[in-house]
């Protein structure tokens, strides 16, 4: 930099040849750097392109390659002994129809009623459900013979199975399974129904859960709460119908000291429609969901 | 606490035997679990005994709970009575029944109190839906005697009751309120007994066979064999298999394959003329009707006859007579000559 000063400081004409001679150095210098990286960049370029040849070479080998073995492979199979080959699949095939044979006559649990042929007649499974949850199996062994008798059955003793068979087993045996059907199937959604209320829905409930072996008088006491005010009730489930998992009569009562607001009323009302129409653990749970609503609604 | 009442507690509680005392104590759910941690059960019996009922006189235990206490006993020891069975039934198209246990409790207790002003009735939940009724008797003057009670073991909604009773004159009046209070028409003491209560539900409920056929189990009835030794020796033939396979079936189409329900006796009262293939004998010209009472004892009285033609006792089938008790559910019989 000491030249640049005695450039400036002695005039124009002598340094200005060292720095024109320094100017021209330094633009060859450039231009080299430029060519140089032209040239590596060009090298690099050249690199990659042998690259992509080689790899492409590779590739179309690989492809010959594998068109040669499965044209080996097609080939050699085709020379395989056919008795062999046929011999295989059909016990294969055989096995498999087999298995699925088994597996569809135990899926026929699933349509509610099915049965397996025994050495004295027939034994019927009547597999309960209610709202898509499968519940108890019963069995009714029955012995095909003049008159049709039940060998032995584990239908629960309050089911009238006396009755139903006094009036349809030697007539019309598909009455009879259908008529158990819907009574067995009912008892299990009312069971059902009662054990939910039981096990989900404890905490609304105020006092034990009355019922009984039919599951068709349910008796319980809830409270609904709105703010600092809990309102208590009890209702009483009569299931006269055996044959229907909703009941045929529902009272609900307010337990409390003052007489019931007219609002509170149409709520009562409103209670009884409700355990009429919707099965009772979802008349609960409409309840555990709406405490919020009813506290709006009539604040 | 009524004198009466710790006596009872006190006599209750020596029955227990030790090794259920803690069970026992622990269902009653009267002491609670820091009490019962205050006594040393590894005095001599008296002497706990003395300090349990000083606990319950604390805890003013009344008639009630030590009642409750004595069903429990007799819940864990059933065995050690004679149960008997009675069938109600209703009349013939009447309404469903739609059992209120509360109802029930409350009728049957006034029924009883109405006639008997002094008796102690007492009920404990079973499983199933059941209930315990325990009936201590007294009369119009005298006050209910404690220590022979009448138990009932009673299944709603079903026409059975079982019942154990030392006192047998009292049986008309409990069968009346039991009918009533449980809104039936007629109650029948069946021809069942045994010690073994569980039995007895089994016959009744028609609970004696529970395998079945299903596509979803594998069946053991398929796999039937013979109890003939396999690893004899090939050259030793059994001169009278067919007759052992035939009584092997027909004991197993009388009696299924399940287990029998346990009954310890089976009693037949006849009424009837000798008969005799032999022309004349003293016998065969009486006029009156011979009386005679046959019993058969066993502790397990259906696997004795079970046994009777495999083991070469008796002729396969067996009288129907014998073969007939847990279908008809019955094992006291009257046979007279037709």
């Amino acid at each position: 930099m000491e030249r640049a000063h005695t450039i400036c400081q002695d005039g124009v004409s002598s340094g200005g040849v060292l720095a024109h001679l320094e100017r021209l150095e330094a633009q060859v210098n450039k231009s080299h750097k430029k060519s140089e990286e032209l040239q590596s960049a060009q090298a690099e370029e050249s690199a990659l392109e042998t690259k992509i040849h080689q790899l492409r070479h590779i590739r179309d080998k690989l492809r010959a390659e594998v068109k040669q073995r499965q044209a080996r492979a097609n080939a050699s199979s085709a020379n395989v002994e056919p008795d062999q080959t046929v011999e295989i699949s059909e016990q294969d095939v055989l096995e498999r129809k087999q298995e699925n044979m088994k597996a569809i006559l135990q899926a026929y649990h699933f349509t509610g009623l099915s049965g397996k042929v025994t050495s004295r007649g027939v034994c019927v499974c009547i597999s309960t459900a209610f709202e898509g949850n499968l519940l108890d199996s019963y069995f009714v062994d029955l012995v095909i013979q003049k008159p049709l008798q039940i060998h032995h059955h584990s239908i629960p003793v309050f089911i009238p199975l006396e009755k139903i068979a006094a009036k349809y087993l030697q007539t019309d045996i598909q009455h009879f399974l259908f008529s158990l059907c819907e009574y067995l199937n009912a008892y299990s959604g009312r069971k059902y129904q009662a054990d939910q209320l039981q096990s989900d829905f404890a905490a609304l409930l105020t006092g034990p859960l009355q019922r009984n072996p039919l599951c068709n008088l349910l008796s319980f006491t809830y409270k609904v709460d709105l703010g600092d005010r809990s309102f208590p009730f009890c209702a009483r489930l009569l299931y006269k119908d055996l044959t229907r998992t909703l009941p045929t009569d529902v009272t609900v009562t307010y337990q409390g000291m003052e007489a019931l607001s007219t609002a509170w009323e149409k709520h009562r009302a409103s209670h009884e429609t409700l355990f009429c129409t919707v099965p009772l653990h979802r008349v609960f749970a409409s309840f555990s969901r709406e405490g919020e609503k009813l506290d709006l609604s009539l604040s | 606490m009524d004198e009466i009442v710790a006596e009872f507690i006190r006599r209750t509680i020596l029955k227990i035997p030790m090794y259920e005392m803690m069970t026992i104590l622990k269902a009653w759910n009267f002491l609670s679990e820091n009490q019962l941690q205050t006594i040393n059960f590894r005095q001599r019996k008296e002497c706990l005994v003395q300090d349990l009922v000083l606990l319950c006189e604390e805890k003013c235990a009344s008639l009630n709970d030590a009642a409750l206490l004595d069903i429990i006993y007799t819940q864990v020891h059933r065995h050690q009575k004679v149960w008997d069975v009675f069938q109600m039934s209703k009349k013939p198209d009447e309404d469903i029944d739609l059992f209120d246990m509360e109802q029930f409790k409350c009728s049957f207790k006034k029924i009883l109190q109405r006639a008997l002003k002094n008796v102690t009735v007492s009920f404990r939940d079973a499983e199933e839906n059941a209930v315990w009724i325990r009936i201590a008797w007294g009369t119009q003057c005298t006050k209910p005697n404690q220590y022979k009670p009448t138990y009932v073991l009673l299944y709603p909604q079903t026409p059975y009751a079982f019942t154990s009773s030392k006192l047998k004159s009292f049986m008309p009046l409990l069968g009346q309120a039991l009918t009533v209070a449980s809104k039936h028409h007629q109650i029948v003491k069946m021809d069942l007994r045994s010690r073994h209560l569980d039995s007895l539900k089994a016959i009744v409920f028609k609970q004696c066979n529970q395998t079945f056929e299903d596509h979803n189990s594998i069946t053991p009835l398929q796999e039937r064999c013979l109890e003939l030794d396999v690893n004899v020796d090939s050259r030793i033939i059994h001169e009278n298999t067919v007759e052992k396979e035939r009584v092997q079936r027909v004991t197993q189409e009388t009696f299924g394959d399940y287990p029998q329900p346990q009954l310890e006796f089976a009693q037949y009262k006849l009424v009837t003329k000798f008969k005799s293939d032999l022309n004349g004998g003293i016998l065969a010209e009486r006029k009156e009707p011979l009386r005679c009472l046959i019993k058969f004892s066993s502790p397990h009285l259906l696997e004795a006859l079970k046994s009777l033609a495999p083991a070469g006792i008796a002729d396969a089938p067996l009288s129907p007579l014998l073969t007939c008790i847990p279908n008809k559910g019955m094992n006291y019989f009257k046979i007279r000559d037709k």
